[in-house]
């Protein structure tokens, strides 16, 4: 037998781990100054919680054999996760809730693709039980403060609204919109033009399609078409959004407000967004988020509704770009020491020492030497392992420094 | 700095001179002892990669080349998530059924249940008689698919037809029309949603040559 992971899981060695502990560190620290306070859930759910009332793919889900009656899943996400939790145990507390996560997620492959990772790691935020535009301001601004913590300039926001998104195919008849709405989610604009629509119809899909580009202008051009009285509200709140986000950060965020962003599987009912970077000739979605106020009410007992908003960042992607970033620790953090008995009767010196380095640094690494190898050999050990002190303790406990 | 992914072979004349009509000179790619896979055009201004047809849309999903011109055939085939944008009206052809003169089966539908099909067009082909609601086996061919129905390997074969010459010098005759293809321009959908290189301009000057 050939002990490797399984195709799609990897092991993470020594230096990734710490760097990823990094990023994960930073997050939780921007996450916490914002008031949002860690949860955990279990990481095996009901199959049933997981897909969210069909808003997540069921055929995306890696699901458990057991005993049990009911199907068991590895959670794909979070939000579905937390959102039971918050309207179930934690019913008697206050509102607002501020939850925040650090993760790890399982998925399928999707269908066709070209890598088979199936574990991923991810750190989000849950804002509950609010409503409104200052609520969306506040997880729009706290997401560049997460991405700023981490150093990262080269980023944009590319933001859909997907309730807005949806009214505005109301005018197409019923068959045809089904295909119009696939047309536009996947940037189908020869689909769109096959259409069997009349003149104005197919002209109106067209200036849908290429609804994407700086807010003002698009919520400008939106403005112009015939929108029914919830759209105009949507447009409202956008506009006032995009004002109060305005005026609230030193820098702008650098949004693409793009109507065309809709989904076939989700739960969003609000803004939604993806966090994107370009680096080395590749994109990354590092993060992706929106509003949800459908969900709640699946999972709580009396199915009462509650709003709810957030994000998660994908920490491989995050990972990935800082690589070259001077910010992600390059090696493991403090000094590290090994320290030697120069005989073997100097061995319960060498243990007292080493503690005491030990107390005296919270940072340092101080490894034993567990004897058995020559002076060179111990050189050696020590500069293919990035040991930079050396103690040698001879029987009286005197200890002899050096540094590589 | 944009890249475009283009065709080798017979599309790449006009893939080229599409382009300079925008002002993106390729036509280095044309020189017979050019062996460079990517080039900058005179003006640094954009990239070229060049690149097999079946391997556009890979270079495109995956972001390497913002924008390419991919065969409207392939695309049904490799169903790649990419933005498909225009119809650049160039390399006219037809994905068809074709069997040989001889055969007793002149429609696809009375040809046998589980009787072989070559065809490079895996996927197509597979759909195409699952529609029919008719079982066959496909054979997966890489080129010269005549071969399948003259060697007796296949009853049937799916393939792209233009002026049908192929088919007649090998007694082959088409029965059924799948469905037509012209090169599209396709994107890469992140890139281009953020406008990404402004590639956007790019794509409204292609638009305005058709």
């Amino acid at each position: 037998m050939i002990h490797q992971p399984p195709a799609g899981a990897r092991d993470l060695l020594p230096l990734e781990v710490a760097q990823k502990a990094w990023i994960n560190d930073n997050l939780q620290r921007v996450f916490q100054q914002w008031g949002y306070q860690r949860i955990v859930t279990s990481t095996l759910e009901w199959l049933e919680t997981l897909t969210a009332g069909g808003a997540v793919d069921r055929t995306k889900v890696i699901q458990l054999q057991t005993a049990e009656s009911q199907a068991l899943g590895l959670r794909p996400e979070l939000t579905a996760s937390i959102a039971r939790a918050a309207v179930t145990r934690m019913a008697e507390n206050t509102f607002p809730q501020r939850l925040c996560y650090r993760a790890n997620v399982f998925r399928h492959p999707p269908r066709g693709s070209h890598g088979k990772q199936m574990e991923f790691y991810q750190a989000g935020v849950e804002l509950l039980f609010a409503a409104g535009i200052v609520a969306d301001a506040e997880i729009l601004l706290l997401l560049a403060d997460s991405l700023d913590a981490l150093g990262l300039e080269d980023w944009q926001l590319i933001l859909g609204e997907a309730a807005l998104g949806r009214s505005l195919l109301d005018p197409f008849p019923e068959p045809v919109r089904e295909t119009v709405r696939h047309c536009v989610a996947n940037l189908d604009r020869v689909g769109l033009q096959e259409l069997p629509l009349d003149e104005d119809l197919k002209a109106y899909a067209l200036d849908i399609f290429d609804l994407r580009g700086e807010p003002e202008t698009i919520l400008a051009r939106v403005s112009q078409f015939d929108l029914g009285p919830e759209a105009q509200e949507i447009v409202a709140n956008l506009k006032a959004l995009f004002a109060l986000l305005a005026g609230s950060t030193q820098k702008q965020l650098p949004i693409i407000l793009d109507l065309t962003l809709i989904q076939t599987f989700d739960y969003y009912t609000g803004i939604v967004f993806e966090v994107v970077n370009f680096a080395n000739h590749q994109s990354y979605i590092l993060g992706q988020g929106g509003r949800y106020d459908q969900l709640l009410g699946l999972y709580h007992p009396q199915r009462e509704n509650h709003p709810g908003i957030g994000f998660c960042l994908n920490i491989e992607e995050l990972h990935t770009c800082l690589l070259t970033s001077p910010q992600l620790p390059k090696q493991l953090a403090g000094s590290a020491w090994l320290v030697i008995a120069t005989e073997p009767n100097a061995q319960q010196q060498v243990f007292h020492y080493a503690q005491t380095l030990r107390q005296g640094d919270e940072m340092v690494r101080v490894e034993v030497e567990l004897g058995g190898r020559s002076p060179a050999e111990i050189y050696a050990y020590a500069r293919s392992s990035h040991i930079t002190h050396l103690a040698w303790i001879d029987p009286s406990g005197e200890p002899k420094l050096e540094t590589l | 700095m944009l890249t475009i992914a283009i065709p080798k072979g017979g599309l790449l004349p006009e893939a080229i001179a599409l382009l300079q009509q925008v002002g993106l000179d390729f036509s280095a790619f044309l020189d017979k002892k050019n062996r460079q896979l990517q080039i900058t055009d005179p003006t640094g201004t954009a990239r070229a990669m060049l690149v097999r047809t079946h391997d556009v849309p890979v270079y495109v999903e995956y972001g390497q080349a913002q924008l390419g011109f991919a065969g409207y055939d392939v695309l049904r085939e490799k169903k790649p998530d990419v933005a498909n944008l225009l119809d650049l009206g160039f390399g006219g052809c037809r994905l068809s059924v074709a069997v040989p003169k001889a055969s007793p089966y002149k429609n696809p539908r009375q040809l046998p249940p589980n009787c072989r099909v070559a065809s490079k067009f895996v996927n197509c082909a597979k759909d195409y008689f699952r529609d029919l609601d008719l079982p066959i086996e496909v054979i997966p061919l890489h080129g010269s698919v005549e071969l399948g129905p003259i060697t007796g390997m296949s009853e049937a074969i799916v393939d792209l037809v233009s002026t049908g010459n192929t088919l007649r010098e090998n007694n082959l005759e088409e029965v059924e029309v799948l469905f037509h293809s012209t090169v599209r321009l396709i994107a890469h959908p992140t890139s281009y949603r953020a406008n990404r290189h402004n590639m956007l301009d790019w794509v409204q000057k292609l638009e305005q040559i058709l």
